[in-house]
């Protein structure tokens, strides 16, 4: 049980999880090198970790903990320019956003550790076409009762991260006519979906220690859950971002997230609210498929509005947290973006337009992540 | 006849695939060994003379097909993997120099047979790459290791024509220009052909199919012209895949998979390479051509365990790349072929100390490969 105890950490601080796609250079396919890529990065470790993903084709990169947008991005981009170093050395690409445009999913191979092995075992086919790439953001809380109060509130949100990060409009060489067409494939998955509606830490460990007890789950990593308290790193950790095209991109998407739980936890503003669930998957559903065009039933007002609004009003609140996070106006690039319609799914569906070619996609998709670094001078 | 050296050859590779779980590769040469010179000599010299447009294709897709894979800007990236070619190219040429010298050889076939093994055979490597789907650090590098030493080879072999022009007391004109012709008469004909490309791939569009047919029109079209011109066919297809890979910089050709037609002309080029083999060069050769093998594999695996290690990829990628770096096979007999055409004497004797070595690579060169890429776990029928 003591793996469950919620080791409260600083408050409102902020860590980064990135799972990037591993190309090949040749037509931009999925390679399957994350062994010796991660092998080449651990003679000469980045700043916070490197580590392997569920299938070959893949790898996660994580920041260490942060309190501004300025120091998370200084260590983002850091991170990005030596992993973008080795993979040249391996002639590899390394690329964000939340789908692979064209890559087949019988054509990945499981990363050989244990867990991923018995995962294959347990999800079949489910956890090869589980090569997606999500951005994962944690949230500092004092302790377990606030984490489960933030999960909750931050609940409402939900559709709110998923438009600003959708990047995954191609699978499998097709235009879904999603922004987001990744959630699509964590929702096959039976652990999938949100934390109960309990309302305090111990009773959300009664309805841990009852799962655990059926045999169903061993750690809290078998919840596939889109937001989830992590009690051994004290946070409560949002998963339902696409990994964005750029660092700078998911950084932006950090301090908002950062913002928001600021607000959520000093103002309480909100009581938690069963209808939030209730409404849940229309809403996430409506935000993954037209992304900011879509629509939001608000569980508390009980009144549809369009999810760019509640977006532009709720980045309009923040302002007063985001500068006391000393972030001052980085929102504001947020709420001008939306305000454009320039999201990254959007800017894939255009280099798709202008090229022709979802190779074409990939590769610009894997130079917008790397920029020029580790490219010969 | 033809119809059944396709069919019999698909049926060999299948049998030897499915029964002893080696490459197809070996399967069409041991069927063009059973029918051929050696066997039941079913595949007499005329028909094997007329299969030689069939062979010049395989062997231009699979040039064109590894010059693609080819990656400059790779070499730039990881200067190891290029200081490991050098070396590589470097020791297996001495060493098999220094063996054959010591064998008694003549400096002047030494040097020819050991510039010939510093090839690896494109069309084993490639083609057991493509069965197996492999991708990874070693196919990878095999590939683009494969490619810088057949140019070095040929480059080595062109420069040493000029050497056996001169023995033969060519005039001053030949022994200069000629090496210089083929070399440079090759190398632009490949990159004239590649602009073509990259010209009609812009006026096609982004249209796999089309562009297909394009590539396809216009490697048979470069090999016509290299014929024509008495260019290097090799030499020309190489180039012409190197830069378009590499010289298309606004990326107008697609990276269109050629080996679905490139299959029917690869059953042809092993199985008549099978029947051309003669069981009887392997007792001429013996011994001789067991010392090339050993001289050439020490030679060219000092070379890439000593600085593969360099390029920081796993540990065992090395020793596998050496594995996967034996075969020779169709190139090297080409370049026997060149020499032979122009001074058939002297290609004759050349051909005793190189055919044997090829004899046995040619065989076991398809199993060294499959087993380093199956090794290195990059082979994508297996889950382990």
């Amino acid at each position: 049980m003591t793996d469950m105890l919620f080791t409260g950490s600083k408050e409102l601080s902020v860590g980064v999880e990135l799972e990037l796609q591993i190309l090949n250079s040749r037509d931009y396919d999925l390679a399957r090198d994350a062994a010796d890529l991660i092998g080449l990065l651990e003679k000469t470790p980045p700043p916070g970790a490197v580590k392997p993903e569920i299938t070959e084709s893949m790898v996660e990169v994580n920041t260490s903990i942060h309190r501004t947008y300025d120091s998370l991005v200084a260590e983002l981009k850091v991170i990005r320019d030596a992993v973008a170093q080795a993979a040249r050395r391996l002639d590899l690409r390394i690329a964000g956003g939340g789908s692979h445009a064209f890559h087949m999913w019988a054509d990945r191979r499981i990363y050989p550790t244990e867990r991923f092995k018995n995962l294959l075992e347990l999800y079949g086919y489910l956890a090869k076409q589980f090569t997606i790439f999500g951005q994962h953001v944690h949230i500092g809380c004092p302790d377990g009762d606030a984490a489960v109060y933030l999960t909750h509130i931050l609940s409402r949100y939900v559709p709110h991260f998923i438009a600003l990060s959708a990047s995954s409009p191609f699978q499998q060489g097709e235009d879904t006519s999603y922004q987001s067409s990744r959630l699509n494939t964590v929702t096959a998955f039976p652990l999938s979906g949100q934390i109960p509606f309990v309302h305090s830490w111990s009773d959300f460990l009664a309805y841990f220690e009852k799962m655990r007890s059926y045999g169903i789950v061993e750690s809290m990593k078998d919840f596939y859950w889109d937001i989830r308290p992590k009690p051994e790193y004290g946070t409560v950790e949002i998963r339902v971002f696409d990994t964005p095209l750029t660092v700078e991109r998911a950084a932006l998407l950090a301090v908002y997230a950062q913002a928001l739980a600021r607000h959520i936890l000093m103002d309480r503003p909100l009581p938690p609210e069963r209808d939030v669930y209730t409404l849940y998957n229309y809403n996430r559903f409506q935000a993954c498929r037209y992304g900011l065009e879509g629509k939001l039933v608000d569980a508390y007002t009980r009144r549809t509005v369009s999810l760019r609004e509640d977006l532009l009003d709720t980045v309009k609140l923040l302002a007063s947290h985001s500068a006391a996070l000393g972030n001052g106006g980085v929102l504001a690039r947020l709420a001008t973006d939306a305000e454009a319609g320039r999201t990254d799914a959007a800017w894939l569906r255009q280099a798709y337009k202008e090229r022709k070619s979802l190779n074409d996609v990939a590769r610009l998709q894997s130079e917008e992540w790397m920029g020029k670094a580790g490219a010969p001078s | 006849v033809f119809g059944l050296l396709l069919l019999a050859g698909i049926v060999g590779g299948e049998l030897v695939k499915r029964m002893l779980n080696l490459p197809r590769i070996v399967g069409y040469m041991l069927t063009g060994l059973l029918l051929g010179a050696s066997g039941l000599n079913l595949l007499d010299e005329p028909l094997v003379d007329e299969s030689w447009i069939f062979l010049e294709i395989a062997l231009g897709l699979v040039l064109f097909e590894l010059g693609r894979r080819l990656h400059l800007d790779w070499l730039g990236n990881d200067r190891w993997l290029l200081a490991t070619s050098l070396l590589e190219c470097v020791l297996s040429f001495a060493f098999v120099y220094l063996a054959l010298t010591a064998f008694g050889v003549t400096a002047i076939y030494a040097t020819v047979a050991a510039a010939i093994g510093v090839s690896t055979s494109p069309a084993v490597v490639l083609l057991v790459a493509q069965e197996l789907k492999a991708e990874g650090q070693v196919t990878e590098r095999a590939l683009n290791l494969t490619a810088l030493n057949s140019v070095a080879a040929f480059v080595l072999a062109t420069m040493l024509l000029a050497w056996i022009h001169h023995d033969y007391q060519a005039g001053w004109t030949m022994v200069v220009l000629h090496p210089v012709y083929l070399l440079s008469g090759s190398v632009v004909l490949g990159y004239g052909a590649s602009a073509a490309a990259i010209v009609f791939s812009r006026l096609l569009g982004k249209h796999a199919e089309r562009q297909f047919v394009m590539l396809i029109a216009l490697i048979v079209l470069t090999i016509g012209a290299a014929r024509m011109l008495e260019l290097s066919v090799l030499l020309a297809l190489l180039a012409f895949g190197v830069f378009s890979r590499n010289v298309d910089r606004r990326y107008d050709l697609m990276p269109v998979d050629l080996s679905s037609v490139g299959q029917i002309f690869y059953v042809v080029l092993f199985v008549v390479g099978g029947a051309k083999l003669q069981l009887t060069d392997l007792a001429a050769g013996g011994a001789l051509g067991m010392v090339y093998v050993a001289a050439r594999f020490i030679g060219k695996s000092i070379g890439v365990m000593a600085l593969t290690p360099l390029s920081g990829v796993r540990p065992g990628t090395a020793g596998l790349l050496c594995i996967a770096l034996t075969p020779m096979s169709g190139l090297a007999l080409a370049m026997v072929h060149q020499t032979t055409t122009l001074y058939p004497d002297f290609g004759a004797q050349l051909a005793t100390i190189v055919i044997s070595a090829v004899l046995i690579l040619e065989l076991a060169g398809p199993i060294a490969v499959q087993y380093a890429l199956k090794r290195a776990g990059e082979g994508r029928a297996e889950e382990k």
